[in-house]
C-alpha cells in the first residue's frame, strides 16, 4: 500500500468530504444557519468595544481603533476555534478510526477548515469595516493571506501536537481551555500594545515574540494602520525578530512528529 | 509475492494494552509514573498466525468470542498495527467492520453514500459510477435525498450494506453482516454470495457456521489467538460446533 500522503488524490476527496459535512452540520437545526458564522464573532467585537472602547476608554489615539479590534478578535476567535476543533477531532472521530483505516491527520485538517472558513467570511467583514471606516485600500493587503497562512499553521501543529496527547489523556481539553483564557490577555487584542510599552518597553517586547501577536500586530499595519507597533519595527536585533517565526516552525515540526508518531495506536487507545 | 495470492500473512502477532486501574487522565498517569506502576497489562490477542489467502477465495475465519477473529480482521484492514510479523495485501481492499461507519442521521441517504465512499477510499468519480448500483440494490431510490434519521433502522442498514457489496475492490473484508434486512433481502444477499463466490476473493468473519457450509471455499478456526484448524469449511464447522461438546 502506498504511504497516504496530500497528495495522494482519494484523501484530498476524504478531506473535501468531511470538511463538507463538518461546516454542514455545524449549524443544522438553527434558524440563522450560516449566519451564526458571521454573527458569532461579530457580537464578542460588540461587546468588547463597548466595554473596553467606550466605558473603559482605550484606544483613543489609535486611528480606526474599531477597526483595530474587530481585526484582532478576530483572528483570535480564528485560533481559539481552530485549535480547540483541531485537539477535539480525533476523539470525536473515535469512531470512525477504529473501524476505517485512513490517513489520522485528515480528521483534524478538516476539523480545522472550517474554522478557515469562518475566518474567511469574516475577514471579508473586517474589510467591508475597514472601508465603510475609511481606511485607504493599500498594497500591502495583499500580505494579509501570508500572515493568516503563518496563524493556520501554528494552530495546526498544536492541533497535532495537543491532539494526539488528548487520546490518551483527556484533561488536555480543559488545560487548552484555560490556557487560551490566559493567552487572551498577554496578546495585543483588547489592549494597544503602546499602553504596555510606556510602562514597560521589555514587556512589550516579550509579547511582541509571541507569533500569535507578532501576527495580529502585522495584520493591523498591513490592513489597517502603519501606526501599528510590529515585532519588526519595535525590536532591533535581527535574530531576536524571527523568534515568532521559529515558534511556529518547532510547533509544526514537533507538532506532525509526535502525531505521526502516536497516530498507529490511536484506533487502540481512543 | 506470487501473483496469485491476494493476502499473505506470516507470524502476526498483536497484543494490547490493557489499562489496570482507571489508568486514564493526566492525574493518575503521573501517580503511576511515581509509584513505578507500568499502569497497564499486556493482553496477548494474537500469538503467530500465518496463512496465505489465495485470489478469489472465499475464507471464513470462526472462533469463540475473544479468539482474536475481530482483531485479525483489523489488523489485516490496518485499522491495527502488526506488533510483530508481517501483512501483504495485493489488491484494493474493503474493509467493512461494521456497516454504516460514518454515517451521520443528519445528511441524506445521497451525502451518506457519497461520504461513506470517500472513508473507503474512493474517489467521487468512481462513487458516480458505483451509486446507481447501490440505490438499486438497496430498493431504496425514492429515500435517497431524505436524511437518514427519517429512514427506518432495516432501511439504514440494507443502505450500509448494499455499499459494501457493490463497492469495487478485490477484497472485501466482512464482520458478522450477514444478518441484516427481512427475509426478501436476506435471499437477495444469498443469491449475491453465490454469485460472488469464486470470483472474489472475500473474508469474512461469523459466529453461522451455516454461512461457513454454503458460501465458504476456506474455513480458518481460531482459538487463543492461534490457528487452530485450516481447511475444509465443513470439517472446521464440524470443530467449531464441538467446542462446545
Amino acid at each position: 500500500m502506498a504511504i497516504p500522503n496530500f497528495l495522494y488524490k482519494n484523501n484530498r476527496v476524504l478531506l473535501k468530504e468531511l470538511t463538507i459535512t463538518d461546516f454542514k452540520l455545524r449549524y443544522q437545526g438553527s434558524v440563522l444557519g450560516y449566519l451564526w458564522a458571521l454573527l458569532r464573532p461579530l457580537m464578542m467585537f460588540a461587546i468588547l468595544y463597548i466595554v473596553f472602547a467606550k466605558l473603559l476608554k482605550i484606544g483613543g489615539d489609535i486611528p480606526h481603533y474599531p477597526v483595530y479590534l474587530l481585526a484582532g478578535t478576530t483572528l483570535w476567535s480564528f485560533f481559539t476555534e481552530c485549535t480547540s476543533q483541531g485537539i477535539q477531532a480525533i476523539i470525536q472521530r473515535g469512531e470512525l478510526l477504529r473501524k476505517i483505516c485512513f490517513p489520522k491527520y485528515i480528521v483534524v485538517v478538516s476539523s480545522t477548515l472550517t474554522a478557515v472558513i469562518n475566518l474567511l467570511i469574516n475577514l471579508a467583514v473586517v474589510i467591508v469595516f475597514a472601508l465603510i471606516n475609511g481606511v485607504t485600500p493599500s498594497l500591502t493587503w495583499l500580505i494579509v493571506p501570508v500572515l493568516v497562512f503563518e496563524l493556520y499553521t501554528l494552530a495546526l501543529g498544536i492541533s497535532f501536537l495537543l491532539g494526539a496527547i488528548n487520546v490518551k489523556y483527556r484533561d488536555i481539553t480543559s488545560i487548552w481551555e484555560v490556557l487560551t483564557q490566559a493567552l487572551f490577555y498577554a496578546i495585543p487584542i483588547i489592549y494597544p500594545i503602546a499602553m504596555v510599552a510606556a510602562t514597560s518597553t521589555t514587556a512589550a517586547k516579550i509579547i511582541l515574540l509571541n507569533p500569535i501577536s507578532q501576527i495580529i500586530q502585522d495584520v493591523r499595519y498591513c490592513l489597517i494602520t502603519k501606526e501599528t507597533i510590529t515585532t519588526w519595527n519595535f525590536i532591533n536585533n535581527p535574530f531576536v525578530k524571527i523568534i515568532p517565526f521559529i515558534i511556529v516552525i518547532i510547533f509544526l515540526i514537533w507538532g506532525s512528529w509526535y502525531f505521526r508518531k502516536k497516530s498507529k495506536r490511536f484506533a487502540e487507545e481512543i | 509475492m506470487e501473483n496469485d495470492i491476494a493476502i499473505s500473512v506470516k507470524n502476526l502477532h498483536k497484543s494490547f494494552h490493557l489499562p489496570t486501574e482507571r489508568a486514564w487522565g493526566l492525574k493518575q498517569a503521573i501517580f503511576n509514573r511515581l509509584k513505578g506502576i507500568k499502569g497497564y497489562k499486556e493482553q496477548k490477542v494474537l500469538n503467530g498466525i500465518s496463512f496465505d489467502i489465495h485470489k478469489n477465495e472465499f475464507v471464513g475465519i470462526v472462533g469463540r468470542n475473544g479468539s482474536g477473529k475481530s482483531t485479525l480482521l483489523k489488523t489485516l484492514a490496518k485499522i491495527y498495527f502488526p506488533e510483530k510479523g508481517s501483512v501483504e495485501i495485493n489488491g484494493n481492499l474493503i474493509p467493512f467492520i461494521e456497516l454504516g461507519v460514518g454515517f451521520n442521521p443528519d445528511l441524506t441517504g445521497r451525502e451518506n453514500i457519497y461520504l461513506n465512499g470517500a472513508l473507503l477510499g474512493f474517489s467521487n468519480k468512481e462513487m458516480r459510477a458505483m451509486y446507481d448500483e447501490i440505490v438499486d440494490f438497496a430498493e431504496l431510490r425514492p429515500f435517497m435525498d431524505q436524511k437518514l434519521k427519517n429512514f427506518s433502522s432495516g432501511m439504514q442498514v440494507r443502505l450500509a450494506f448494499s455499499i459494501a457489496i457493490r463497492a469495487r475492490g478485490d477484497i472485501l473484508l466482512l464482520d458478522e453482516v450477514l444478518a441484516v434486512g427481512d427475509a426478501a433481502f436476506q435471499q437477495k444477499c444469498n443469491n449475491y454470495f453465490n454469485e460472488i463466490k469464486g470470483k472474489q476473493t472475500v473474508i469474512l468473519v461469523t459466529h453461522s457456521m451455516e454461512n461457513v457450509r454454503k458460501y465458504c471455499s476456506r474455513a480458518i478456526l481460531l482459538e487463543d489467538g492461534k490457528i487452530k484448524l485450516d481447511g475444509d469449511p465443513k470439517k472446521v464447522a464440524d470443530a467449531y460446533e464441538k467446542l462446545w461438546d
